[in-house]
C-alpha cells in the first residue's frame, strides 16, 4: 500500500518535474523570442530558410557542428573564426565574409540558450484559409457600376418609336379593312417619316419653340462641356482622374496606416520642381524585408522584384535587369506652364494635402484638384504669404511694409508679390 | 416658306451636334481610367524628353528611369571614400568625422536633423529612436534602439549606415544629401544620449 503510494508520488513527481521543465522551456522560448527579435531578427529569419542579411535559421541545428559550437559562434563569432574552426571559416567565406555582430558582453550563455530554444520551437501555424477568406472579402468589388442612364433613355426612345410605328401600321390596316368592307377608297400606304413630316408641318409654331429651347440647352451644355476639355477633374461629381497603376500601390496603407512621410518616397519635393516618383530602390528600403502585403500577398510586391531583378529567396540582385515601373502620371500640367514644387512647399509652406487631397485615405491615388489656371489664380488671390520668420522673404517683407505703411488691414497675398504676373508661370 | 424650313434645319443640326458633344464629354469623364477629352494633346504629352517617360530615338527605346550611364556624375555629387564592405564600415567608424561645424550651431543642426528624422527615419526607428515605429512591427525584427545596443555607435558608422544601409535597412543616399545625412547624425547622437565608457576592454561598440 505504502509502496503503491510511493510509486504514484514518484510518478507524480516525475510528471511534475517534466511539466515544469516543459513550462520553463516554453517560458524560456518566449523570453528567447523577445531576445531573438531584439538581437537577431534584423538579419535572420528564425523559422524559415529565407535569406535576408544573414541566412534563415530553419534546420540550423542539422547544419552546424553538434555541442556548444553554436553558442560559441553566437557569443563571439570573430574569435571562433580566428581560432581556425573549420566550419566557422567555411560559413564565413560562404556568406561573403559579412561579419556577424559580436554579442560578447551583451548576451550570456543563458540568453543564448533561450534564443536557441525559441529557434527550436516551431511557430504556431495560424490557419491560412481563414486569413485568405478575410483578405478576399475585403477586396473591393469594382464592377458594380450600373448601366449608364443615358443609354437607358436612348433605349426607351427606340422602344417607343418601334411601338409607335407598329401601332400605326396596325391602325392603317384596321382602317383599310373597315374601308374595304364599307366600299370606301383605301388609304394609300404612307411611310412613317412622311407622317411625321406631315405632323411637324401641321404644328410649326410648337416645333419652332421646341427646337429653339433644345438648341439653347444644347449650346449651353456644349459651352460647359468645353470647359471640361483638358481638365482631369469634374467639379460636379468631385471625381478626378484615377487610373489603374501598374502596381496596386495603396497610399492609405503606406502613408496612412504606416505613417510614412510623403517626403520619404517623393524626396525631391523640397529640392526640385518635381515631387518625384520614387525609383524602385526606395521601395526596396522596406520591401527587401517585407515581402508580403496584407491584401494582395506576394503578388504585387513581386512586381517590384521583377523590376530590379531581386531574388527574395537568396536576397541578391541580378544587375542585368532594369525594368523601371511605368507609373501613370496623374497630375499633368501642359508644357507651357511652369510649376515648382520646392517653391510651394519650402518657401510657401503649402501642405501636400492642399492640392493633392488626403492621400492617407486613398487606396488608389486620384486627382483632387482641377489644376486649371482659374484654380491657380483663385488660390494666389486669397492665400496670404507667410512672411514672418521666413528668411526667403526678409527683404521683400521690409520693402512691402514701407510701401503699405499706414494702410490698414493689408494682406500680403501671393497676388501682392507678383503671383499673378503672366511671366511667373508662362515663359 | 423654304427659308423657314432652312432655319429649322440649321437649329436642329446645331442642337444635335451640341448634344453629341455633351454626350461625348460626359462619357469620357465617367471612366476614371481616362483623363477625358484633351485639347491639343501634344501640349500635355510633349515630344521633348520628359522625366519618367519612355521615348524611342532611332529605334532605340530610352527609359528615363534607368540607372545613369556609368561614369556620369550628378550635380553636387560628393565622393564618399569608404567602400560598402565590413572593412569600410569599421574604417569609417574610426576615421570619419562630422564635417559640419558643431561648435557654432549644433542645436540648429539637431533641429534640422529632427525634421529630417521625422520624414526619413521615424516610421521604422520610432520617435525616440527606440525602434518602435509603425513599420518596424512589420519587419522581421525591429531596428535596435539608439539608446540601447547602438548607444556607443561612432558618428562615422552612423553616416556609413545611412549611406549604404545596414542589415535590413536600405541605402538612403539617393534621398538624402551628404549634408543632410550629417545633420541626421547629430540628431541620432542626441537620441543616443551621453556615451557610456566601455566596462571592459572588449568591444561593446556593436556593429549591427
Amino acid at each position: 500500500m505504502n509502496n503503491q503510494v510511493g510509486q504514484i508520488s514518484i510518478k507524480a513527481l516525475i510528471a511534475l518535474f517534466f511539466s515544469v521543465l516543459i513550462c520553463s522551456n516554453i517560458l524560456n522560448a518566449q523570453d528567447g523570442e523577445k531576445l531573438f527579435k531584439q538581437n537577431c531578427a534584423v538579419c535572420h529569419s528564425a523559422h524559415t530558410d529565407q535569406m535576408s542579411t544573414g541566412p534563415g535559421l530553419k534546420g540550423v541545428f542539422d547544419r552546424v557542428p553538434k555541442g556548444d559550437w553554436i553558442t560559441k559562434w553566437i557569443i563571439n563569432n570573430e574569435k571562433l573564426i580566428k581560432s581556425g574552426d573549420a566550419y566557422a571559416t567555411k560559413i564565413y567565406a560562404q556568406y561573403g565574409k559579412a561579419a556577424m555582430t559580436v554579442f560578447e558582453g551583451q548576451l550570456n550563455e543563458k540568453d543564448v540558450e533561450a534564443i536557441l530554444n525559441y529557434i527550436k520551437t516551431p511557430p504556431v501555424v495560424v490557419s491560412a484559409a481563414s486569413g485568405n477568406t478575410s483578405a478576399d472579402t475585403s477586396e473591393p468589388s469594382e464592377k458594380t457600376n450600373g448601366i449608364d442612364p443615358l443609354f437607358l433613355i436612348l433605349g426607351f426612345i427606340v422602344v417607343l418609336i418601334i411601338l409607335l410605328s407598329s401601332l400605326r401600321s396596325v391602325r392603317t390596316s384596321l382602317q383599310n379593312s373597315n374601308n374595304r368592307s364599307e366600299g370606301i377608297e383605301e388609304i394609300p400606304e404612307q411611310t412613317f417619316w412622311k407622317e411625321v413630316k406631315a405632323w411637324l408641318s401641321g404644328h410649326r409654331r410648337l416645333v419652332g419653340v421646341f427646337v429653339i429651347i433644345i438648341s439653347f440647352i444644347g449650346m449651353k451644355s456644349c459651352w460647359d462641356a468645353c470647359y471640361n476639355i483638358g481638365v482631369y477633374y469634374d467639379y460636379k461629381t468631385q471625381k478626378g482622374y484615377k487610373p489603374e497603376q501598374p502596381i496596386k500601390f495603396s497610399h492609405k496603407l503606406h502613408a496612412g496606416e504606416n505613417e510614412i512621410a510623403c517626403q520619404y518616397c517623393h524626396s525631391s519635393v523640397e529640392k526640385s520642381r518635381h515631387a518625384g516618383i520614387p525609383s524602385v530602390n526606395i521601395c526596396m528600403n522596406c520591401h527587401k524585408a517585407i515581402q508580403k502585403g496584407p491584401q494582395y500577398g506576394e503578388k504585387e510586391i513581386a512586381k517590384i522584384y521583377a523590376a530590379n531583378g531581386f531574388d527574395p529567396k537568396t536576397a541578391t540582385y541580378d544587375n542585368n535587369i532594369q525594368n523601371p515601373l511605368k507609373w501613370i502620371k496623374i497630375h499633368n500640367l501642359p508644357d507651357h506652364v511652369y510649376f515648382n514644387h520646392s517653391q510651394h512647399v519650402v518657401v510657401g509652406k503649402i501642405e501636400c494635402t492642399t492640392c493633392h487631397g488626403n492621400l492617407k485615405e486613398m487606396t488608389v491615388a486620384e486627382q483632387k484638384a482641377p489644376l486649371t489656371m482659374k484654380w491657380c489664380i483663385e488660390c494666389h488671390r486669397k492665400t496670404e504669404v507667410v512672411m514672418e520668420g521666413n528668411a526667403y522673404y526678409d527683404r521683400l517683407h521690409k520693402a512691402l511694409k514701407e510701401k503699405y505703411a499706414g494702410v490698414q488691414d493689408v494682406k500680403f497675398t501671393v497676388e501682392k508679390i507678383g503671383g499673378l504676373e503672366c511671366g511667373k508661370c508662362h515663359y | 416658306m423654304k427659308k423657314y424650313y432652312k432655319t429649322i434645319k440649321l437649329t436642329y443640326a446645331i442642337s444635335c451636334v451640341a448634344l453629341l458633344m455633351v454626350g461625348f464629354s460626359s462619357c469620357g469623364k465617367k471612366d476614371e481610367n481616362s483623363p477625358g477629352v484633351e485639347f491639343m494633346p501634344d501640349m500635355y504629352r510633349s515630344p521633348s524628353l520628359e522625366y519618367y517617360s519612355v521615348h524611342t530615338v532611332d529605334g532605340d527605346t530610352l527609359n528615363n528611369a534607368m540607372k545613369p550611364v556609368s561614369g556620369s556624375v550628378a550635380r553636387g555629387y560628393l565622393p564618399y571614400a569608404y567602400p560598402n564592405t565590413p572593412e569600410g564600415y569599421e574604417k569609417a567608424g574610426l576615421d570619419l568625422h562630422n564635417p559640419l561645424n558643431s561648435e557654432l550651431n549644433r542645436a540648429d543642426f539637431e533641429k534640422e536633423g529632427e525634421i529630417l528624422f521625422s520624414k526619413f527615419c521615424i516610421h521604422c526607428h520610432g520617435e525616440a529612436g527606440a525602434g518602435d515605429g509603425k513599420v518596424s512591427a512589420k519587419l522581421p525584427g525591429p531596428p535596435p534602439a539608439y539608446d540601447g545596443p547602438l548607444k556607443n555607435l561612432p558618428e562615422g558608422k552612423i553616416f556609413h549606415s545611412i549611406t549604404y544601409g545596414k542589415g535590413t535597412m536600405g541605402s538612403h543616399a539617393s534621398q538624402l544629401t551628404q549634408e543632410e545625412r550629417w545633420k541626421l547624425v547629430y540628431y541620432v547622437q542626441k537620441l543616443q544620449g551621453p556615451k557610456i565608457a566601455p566596462t571592459d576592454s572588449s568591444k561593446i561598440v556593436t556593429s549591427r
